[in-house]
């Protein structure tokens, strides 16, 4: 399973390798989708691919050196303005987008990363991006 | 066999057979075209695409006192008003008069907007006249408000259309959608099978066997009609297009969408479906045709010429399946290049229009017309205008230096040659820089003394063959002032300048390139 997480640390936790220690403690993969770091804080948006037991664990981790927030969804299909056309499907870098049998076009939100190609591409504004 | 009058007695008494072009493929397959014939009365078709041909005339009614529109803007986006009093014809790809809102809200929005039931702001202003006095109106409407909403697309439901792709090393955006560099995507459009001029289409006389002026149609949503052959009609080339024309107060937004196409502009998404009476079995064999018989030239729309290279032919069928192949040549060689393919119309709804039509029929809700006109055996011409090509504004000798030549030197150069870009080449004559008055100024301050330290390498360049107009869009899509012209091995031949341009075509000229 993948879960998208916002993370925050603060102080002198931002020299902590806390993302190494995650990755070697657990094996979960973790990509890193977005990252600031200031001096004193910094905020992260993180990918967790691994099972149950390993997300739980990393987000134990996690919790030790700062703060962390779910993120359901980065970016959603409005399906009544979407008018199927397939016009975003080679742009996704990621093949989160799809073609089902029916010619309805498909966005699996697990996979999407967040890259925005699909809704600078679309005719009709039928993607929107929740700014994080 | 079978008359247009008698298949309407049908649907009245709900007795007629009505499938969909798709549905239409198995049953002739099946039965043969003779049994099929008898058996089936209408085939359905259906297409939903961007109609970039769009438009509406609107009648907005007398104002008290009554004004004379001469601008007129709705939404912010101008309909042309040189009609009548209070007529205007709002085109889909009309921009929005509002820099800030640029190409993202045009025409089309507000014909789906109209639809929609919105509110739509009216600005109109003219001149005044004994009987119209009045100078401006400013006032919300609704489609309700208008007297008539009549759409009249001059160019719809092409027949056929070429696919898109791009052989450059920069991403482009067309009126095909956006392409990635080095054959990265395969844009097609159009319904295949399912597209109504296809499915009666006559391949040997090159002619239509049933469809023309006065065949009614599904249009938006609503029952509207053909008016004629459409502009630009081809159907030498498989090309044919229609004129069509609709009330848009009965139209529904979910075949009628207002769309922006990346950086190119706004267009019309139109749903037609058009019935084909199956009359004979020559008919019934037409109605039958595949995807896969229908061929897809693929161009290359990274040259923006009239006449783009083709580089090879899919069809609809490999199209739809997401990935095509052609044989490409690169660097001298040939290769095979798998590209992946992207519709840019909807198959899907396409299938619904085919299937919501056939509806109406077997209710007995539309009735068949017969054509009052065939559509017309027309070829479209291209237009006279003169070309301008690179090299025919290359006449100077060309100056270049090398990358031995001293800052100061340079320097020199330019001034004396009252010019401001000096190609830098290697000993073979090939391009390696550019170097502009800005980076030797820009040298002195850093007190840099090496051209090379100073030099641009990443060059966008021109070749002498293509047009002026495409070395100024290069110019100002990288914002640069000038480009080295090059042949085939990279050999400097000249430099072409912004400047030079704009003498050839004039201030304004350049800025709506
Ligand atoms: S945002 Fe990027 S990754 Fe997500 S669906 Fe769109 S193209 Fe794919
Ligand atoms: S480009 Fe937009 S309208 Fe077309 S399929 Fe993708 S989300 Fe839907």
């Amino acid at each position: 399973m993948k879960k998208r997480v916002f993370y925050w640390i603060s102080g002198s936790n931002v020299r902590e390798p806390v993302v190494s220690n995650v990755v070697l403690e657990t094996g979960v993969m973790v990509n890193i989708l977005k990252a600031k770091m200031e001096p004193r804080e910094g905020f992260l948006i993180l990918e967790l691919t691994g099972d149950e037991g390993q997300i739980e664990k990393s987000i134990e981790i996690l919790k030790k050196f700062g703060e962390v927030e779910d993120i359901p969804k980065i970016i959603q299909k409005d399906d009544e303005k979407c008018i199927d056309c397939g016009a975003c499907v080679v742009h996704c870098p990621v093949g989160a987008l799809s073609v089902d049998e029916e010619f309805k076009i498909l966005l699996d939100e697990d996979e999407c990363i967040g890259c925005k190609n699909c809704a600078k591409i679309c005719p009709v504004n039928a993607i929107k991006i929740f700014e994080i | 066999m079978k008359t247009v009058h008698e298949i309407n007695e049908k649907i009245r008494n709900g007795d007629a057979v009505v499938v969909t072009a798709e549905e239409m493929i198995d049953i002739v397959d099946e039965l043969g075209a003779e049994k099929a014939a008898v058996e089936i009365d209408v085939v359905t078709t259906g297409t939903f695409g961007a109609m970039c041909s769009s438009g509406a005339f609107l009648n907005f009614g007398h104002s008290d006192p009554p004004i004379k529109m001469c601008k007129t803007y709705l939404n912010g986006v101008e309909a042309y008003s040189g009609i009548a009093a209070v007529d205007a014809y709002l085109g889909a790809t009309q921009t929005n008069s509002d820099d800030d809102i640029d190409i993202s809200y045009g025409g089309s929005h507000v014909l789906e907007d109209l639809v929609a039931g919105k509110e739509i702001e009216l600005v109109a202003e003219g001149y005044t006249t004994d009987c119209y006095p009045r100078k401006k109106v400013e006032t919300t409407i609704t489609i309700d408000d208008l007297n008539q909403a009549i759409l009249v697309n001059p160019r719809n439901c092409y027949q056929s259309y070429n696919g898109a792709t791009n052989s450059t090393e920069e991403k482009i955006y067309t009126y095909m959608g956006a392409l990635l560099p080095e054959f990265g995507n395969l844009n097609y459009s159009g319904a295949g099978q399912l597209n109504p001029l296809q499915n009666d289409f006559n391949k040997e006389t090159k002619t239509y066997n049933t469809l023309g002026m006065g065949t009614r149609i599904f249009l938006g949503g609503a029952q509207g009609y053909i008016a004629g052959s459409g502009t630009q009609h081809s159907p030498n080339g498989g090309f044919g297009t229609l004129m069509v024309q609709g009330d848009l107060k009965e139209m529904s937004t979910k075949y009628l969408r207002g769309a922006t196409i990346p950086k190119y502009g706004s267009t019309l998404y139109m749903g037609i479906g058009i019935p084909i009476p199956v009359l004979n079995a020559e008919i019934a064999k037409t109605c039958a045709i595949k995807d896969e018989d229908i061929a897809i030239p693929i161009l290359d729309y990274g040259i923006p010429r009239r006449d783009k290279p083709e580089l090879g032919v899919t069809n609809y069928k490999d199209a739809r399946s997401g990935k095509v192949t052609i044989e490409v040549e690169i660097e001298g060689k040939k290769v095979d290049k798998c590209m992946r393919s992207a519709s840019v119309s909807s198959y899907k709804v396409s299938r619904e229009i085919s299937k919501e039509l056939k509806n109406w029929i077997s209710n007995s809700e539309f009735m068949l017309t017969e054509r009052l006109e065939p559509l017309k055996s027309a070829a479209p011409k291209p237009m006279k205008a003169k070309m301008k090509l690179v090299k025919d504004i290359l006449s100077r000798p060309v100056v270049v230096g090398s990358l031995n030549t001293s800052i100061t030197e340079a320097s020199r150069v330019l001034i004396e040659n009252n010019i401001n870009h000096l190609p830098i080449v290697d000993e073979n004559g090939k391009l390696s820089g550019i170097i502009t008055s800005w980076d030797i100024a820009k040298a002195m301050a850093q007190d840099k003394h090496s051209i090379s330290e100073i030099m641009t390498t990443y060059i966008v360049s021109a070749t002498p063959d293509e047009t002026i107009d495409m070395a100024a869009r290069k110019m100002s899509r990288n914002n640069i002032s000038g480009l080295p012209v090059v042949d085939s091995n990279n050999k400097v031949l000249g430099v072409v300048s912004a400047e030079d341009i704009s003498k050839l075509i004039g201030r304004n000229g350049l800025h709506k390139i």
